[in-house]
């Protein structure tokens, strides 16, 4: 039916003009931000920030609570991909070419230096923050409450990190990667000393295997730096996200941050703020409920006020902007002034001496020196699966979203801290000064010191303790945050020792100075 | 929460961001090479003379210089600095724009070779350290390599005769010190010899971290390392029971032999060795004919109107033909070919024979050239009349050798070693014929040109190059 | 007729059923896993291989040590007869070098006497024993892929 006022032509030529605007509010359906209706749909109608709620709580806003690490791990996360990406228009993986391509992308790729910087302090700076995040998370109970699974997906995430770092590691196919690929490969097959023992190798030789498959074959060569290349830009990081989505949807599931139980909001925190008026009563006015769905078990908000939340937009995002920005700065500006290593090509004939893996497994790397199934199986594996169960041996419910959950914890954690330390380095000292097993009995037998070397000895301590407090404090979480703390402390001074301690031959020297000229 | 706290750190971090960016943008504007490459701009414009060529110095684009060397696996960028290694402008100038010195780049062109093969030093580096690859934290096996032991780089493709002939011995000499001086007693040289000592093989190519470092003094490199060895190994390797007293001069040139000693091989179309593969006995005169010629020529006696070819080939052994050829035109007839047509150019720097195998050749050849010369040609040519020669040529000549002289069953008359001939020859040729060819006497005994109408011919034969 | 068939006893055809298909898509899973890690298990490997030839008996002098660097052994010729042990140090794989007493490793340190027993260091297993055998030339091989008892010696006049 046209009408005389409008022709088809004219209706057409309406809608042509105003794309622009029907575009925009296709695009955008909720419009733009300026009424606090408006800034919660911008919230949950974008299809990438809704993974975070409309309302925020002021605890998770807090800096001091959360300092940022996790988000900080994230955007580092992005900050690594993004650059990676990019180099990986010019590397190329195969032995020939290799070392090569990284030179290039350092001498003649346009912005090819730093993006390469960026990439390898980005990717270490992850691991760095995973741990901080990891350990804010344990000091402020933050595994408990429903939040016990999320947990298990970090552990799963921490792994992931480390096993994307020490691929990229190894892709430049200098001395440090192809020594670091020997090395690990060698952790690899650390199970045959226990199946040597056995006797059973022949049967059943899950090391060997093990490496074969990590090498694709029995020596590190092309096979191999396609495997490890595979593993560093697909498998793994197809891995990670995986998880990562699951580890932010369950942050979702979870009810948020925790926070703790009986919450006050401060000066600070209503500074600059309009909280919702509303006191009491669960359904206010500048919140509406529609049924999404019936859900068995408990929500998040049962029971709960929506008082203490701010809308996201812009609270939230404000934080998350200001973090990324000064994660990305920080490492630009580092990126700016250090260069990412890169030694001589491999040369399979000549080993470094020292040869070391990547920092952040050097304090794995000394406690292989004692042994290595322990050091590369046994210890690292106990770890995980300690941090793992973590949340299901502790399973005390209050203090939660509190540092250290009330002043014993306090306490606990600096005891701990103080008796670690002391007791890890009197360990080191005594193994550095007197050696072992070995240098008095050289007949020893070898499953003799895998079962006892001052690696298991640590651990075995770090258990007698956890125990002792324990009993002493009669609560599971003490004893967590005791083993947690230790553990730290174990991590921190052997990566340490690892790092700055050791020359050649894995020989004790105070200062690299002193290694012998060679 | 503390959003103002966190305005704050969101843009003083951006801040930061973006000084830094702008301060590593500058940093990727202002490389080292761009310097250097506009002191060359420079300089050119000062040096040049006509406004020209200083507008043309003036546009030089600044930008990475590399040689992509694919056989060699290599790509050397030393020219992004040393920009003005050819311009023999720059033959006064500063390091780095000075041109390279000597003629090496005559013969050894830069794209071809690179430097690094000579000089070492880390080709694909785009600054000053790291491309000459000194110091322990640029992480390279080969820096670049002092001057005095350039020549341990001739080694890889030029064999020891050729270079002592050249006077670049220094390498010979150095393995000639080593043979008077007993090394192979206890150090095993193409696989013979002591064993006391480490091999050699390949000693020259070996990273630095094959060496006890510790005692070097000075740079840490393998030449110096090599050096001081053989002043005084006890010092660098305190077990050694090396027996050596050698000179200063002397450790030099063992040092220039030593390096030379390199793994892998170069790809043979770099290698100029003197014993190639196949002729190891000069070849002599026949064989070179038979390896070269026989296939379009024949026997030589008769001169053959080619199908394939579409072109009458030379009887080049034919009796009366070389009568007619001297050995100096036959040499140069040989050696530059006839442009135009299938017969290549022989010479050294075109189908490659040396000068002493065209010489043989043509040896061989003059061996069929009948004893005692043509009757002279007795009326003079420049008496001739070509207005007169063309209606001949028209009559008697247009059938075999084509109406503008192209050739077809006769040869090609206006190619420029015929027109290179004197008219005597030409005429002679004319009246005589050529036995065994297609070319028939047109003297007396043919069909009878009196010697004017011969002149008048041989002399519009020789116009016939000018004519379109 | 739905929920409630947990209370019966047996088990009902639904669960049966239920269960069948879950079993069959677990198998294929499971045959899926199995074939992915055959495929990954490499069958050829871009390497030399673990046998080659040392060369004929008269290279081997009795008393002398042979380093062979690229193939990772050392074969020592004495008056009984030869043997070959791994220079391949067993603690994480840099090749050792000969010392009087026996061998040491320069990535760790780790020591081993004349017949490559441990007796410092991290290593956790001994330098192995390899096999030692002849072609029908006279040539040696020696296979780094097959361990021997230590104090086996090929004996070329047994």
């Amino acid at each position: 039916m046209n009408n005389t006022n409008q022709t088809g032509i004219s209706v057409f030529k309406e809608n042509l003009k105003s794309i622009g605007k029907s575009f925009s509010a296709s695009f955008l359906r909720s419009g733009r931000p300026i009424s606090d209706r408006s800034r919660a749909a911008a919230m949950f109608n974008n299809f990438f920030l809704h993974v975070q709620g409309v309302k925020t709580h002021i605890n998770t806003l807090r800096p001091g609570y959360t300092l940022g690490l996790g988000f900080a791990s994230f955007a580092l996360l992005m900050m690594t991909v993004f650059t990676g990406v990019l180099i990986m228009i010019y590397y190329n993986p195969s032995i020939e070419n290799a070392y090569n391509t990284v030179k290039d992308i350092n001498y003649v790729v346009f912005g090819g230096r730093l993006l390469r910087n960026v990439h390898k302090w980005a990717g270490e700076g992850m691991i760095i923050f995973v741990m901080l995040h990891m350990a804010r998370v344990f000091y402020t109970g933050s595994y408990k409450q429903g939040r016990e699974f999320n947990w298990v997906v970090g552990i799963a995430l921490l792994v992931c990190t480390f096993g994307i770092n020490l691929s990229g590691y190894m892709l430049p196919w200098d001395q440090l990667a192809y020594w670091a690929l020997v090395i690990v490969s060698n952790i690899i097959q650390s199970p045959k000393e226990i199946t040597d023992s056995l006797g059973i190798t022949q049967y059943f030789d899950i090391g060997g295997l093990s490496k074969e498959l990590f090498l694709g074959g029995l020596h590190a060569g092309k096979e191999s730096l396609t495997r490890v290349y595979l593993l560093h830009i697909m498998l793994l990081p197809m891995i990670l996200f995986i998880f990562l989505g699951i580890h932010f949807w369950r942050i979702r599931k979870d009810g948020g941050l925790t926070k703790p139980e009986h919450f006050v909001p401060s000066a600070a925190d209503t500074e600059y703020l309009s909280l919702p008026e509303k006191k009491g009563g669960i359904f206010t006015t500048s919140k509406t409920y529609g049924l999404m769905e019936l859900a068995h078990g408990k929500t998040p908000a049962v029971g709960k006020d929506v008082e203490h939340e701010v809308l996201s937009w812009p609270n939230l995002l404000i934080a998350e902007a200001a973090l990324f920005m000064l994660c990305f700065a920080g490492v630009v500006v580092y990126a700016f002034f250090i260069d990412a290593p890169l030694k001589e090509l491999a040369n399979p004939l000549i080993p470094e001496n020292p040869a070391k893996a990547p920092w952040y497994f050097l304090g794995l790397q000394e406690l292989l020196s004692y042994s290595a199934f322990m050091g590369g199986v046994g210890l690292p594996g106990l770890a995980l699966l300690g941090l793992a169960l973590a949340p299901y041996l502790d399973r005390e419910q209050d203090h939660v979203g509190i540092w250290f959950s009330n002043q014993q914890g306090k306490k606990t954690a600096l005891l701990s801290l103080v008796v670690g330390t002391a007791v890890l380095i009197g360990i080191l000292a005594f193994a550095i000064n007197f050696g072992w097993f070995r240098n008095w009995w050289p007949n020893v037998p070898q499953l003799l010191i895998t079962l006892i070397n001052p690696g298991n000895i640590w651990v075995g301590f770090m258990i007698i303790w956890t125990v002792f407090v324990v009993r002493k404090t009669g609560s599971t979480r003490m004893g967590a945050i005791a083993l947690f703390t230790m553990f730290l402390v174990g991590f921190v001074i052997l990566t340490y020792v690892g790092t700055e301690l050791r020359g050649p031959n894995w020989g004790f020297y105070w200062f690299k100075s002193q290694w012998p000229p060679h | 929460m503390r959003n103002r706290f966190y305005f704050w750190v969101l843009f003083l971090s951006t801040s930061v961001l973006l000084i830094f960016a702008i301060f590593a943008a500058y940093r990727a504007f202002s490389p080292e090479w761009a310097d250097y490459q506009a002191e060359y701009k420079k300089e050119l414009v000062k040096v040049v003379k006509d406004e020209a060529a200083k507008s043309k110095a003036r546009s030089l684009p600044i930008e990475i210089q590399q040689m992509y060397l694919a056989d060699l696996n290599g790509i050397d960028r030393c020219t992004s600095c040393h920009i003005g290694f050819d311009n023999p402008l720059m033959a006064k100038s500063k390091v780095p724009l000075k041109e390279h010195s000597g003629d090496y780049l005559k013969v050894h062109s830069a794209e071809k070779f690179g430097c690094t093969v000579c000089h070492y030093g880390q080709g694909r580096a785009t600054n000053r350290k790291e491309a000459h690859g000194l110091g322990h934290d640029t992480h390279w096996d080969f820096p670049i390599i002092p001057a005095k032991y350039l020549q341990s780089a001739c080694a890889q493709c030029h064999d020891a005769a050729m270079l002592q002939a050249k006077g670049w011995d220094q390498a010979a000499k150095g393995e000639k010190l080593v043979n008077e001086k007993g090394c192979r007693g206890c150090h095993k040289l193409n696989n013979v010899g002591g064993v006391l000592g480490k091999a050699l093989e390949g000693v020259g190519s070996k990273p630095i971290a094959y060496f006890p470092m510790g005692a070097v003094q000075g740079e840490k490199t393998t030449y110096s390392w090599f050096k001081q060895h053989f002043i005084d190994p006890r010092n660098l390797v305190p077990e050694s029971e090396m027996k050596i007293s050698v000179t200063d001069e002397e450790a030099d040139l063992l040092t220039t032999y030593v390096l030379s000693l390199r793994a892998g091989e170069m790809p043979k179309q770099y290698r100029r060795l003197a014993i190639t593969d196949g002729a190891k006995q000069p070849a002599d005169g026949e064989t070179l004919y038979k390896r070269y010629c026989i296939a379009c020529h024949g026997e030589g006696k008769d001169s053959i109107f080619d199908e394939t070819f579409n072109h009458t080939v030379p009887a080049i052994r034919n009796p009366a033909m070389l009568r007619a050829l001297d050995d100096k035109n036959l040499k140069k007839i040989v050696s530059d070919g006839r442009m135009g047509t299938q017969m290549t150019s022989w010479k050294a720097t075109a189908a490659g024979l040396p000068e002493r195998d065209i010489e043989e050749l043509v040896v061989y050849l003059a061996k069929n050239r009948p004893a005692g010369k043509p009757a002279a040609f007795s009326f003079p040519i420049s008496k001739a009349d070509p207005k007169h020669g063309e209606t001949i040529f028209k009559m008697r000549c247009a059938l075999c050798h084509g109406k503008k002289g192209e050739g077809g069953l006769g040869l090609n008359l206006r190619n420029p070693v015929v027109q290179a001939f004197d008219p005597e020859v030409l005429a002679v040729t004319v009246r005589d014929g050529r036995k065994d060819t297609p070319m028939p006497p047109f003297g007396k005994d043919g069909v009878n040109l009196k010697d004017q109408d011969i002149a008048d011919v041989a002399s519009y034969v020789k116009t016939l190059a000018q004519r379109k | 007729m739905s929920s409630n068939n947990h209370d019966l006893p047996g088990v009902t055809r639904r669960d049966f059923l239920g269960w069948a298909s879950i079993s069959a898509v677990a198998l294929t899973a499971l045959s899926v896993f199995a074939g992915i890690f055959r495929m990954s298990k490499p069958t050829v490997r871009y390497e030399e291989s673990t046998r080659f030839k040392i060369g004929k008996p008269e290279n081997f002098p009795a008393g002398t040590v042979k380093k062979l660097e690229e193939r990772g052994v050392f074969i020592f010729s004495g008056d009984d007869g030869l043997h070959a042990i791994s220079s391949v140090c067993t603690h994480l794989g840099c090749i050792v070098a000969v010392t009087e007493t026996g061998f040491q490793c320069p990535c760790h340190g780790s020591r081993y006497n004349a017949n490559g027993k441990v007796i410092g260091g991290p290593a956790p297993r001994n330098l192995a024993w390899l096999e030692i055998s002849q072609n029908v030339d006279g040539t040696l091989v020696v296979d780094a892929a097959k361990e021997v008892p230590v104090g086996t010696k090929f004996n070329l006049y047994a």
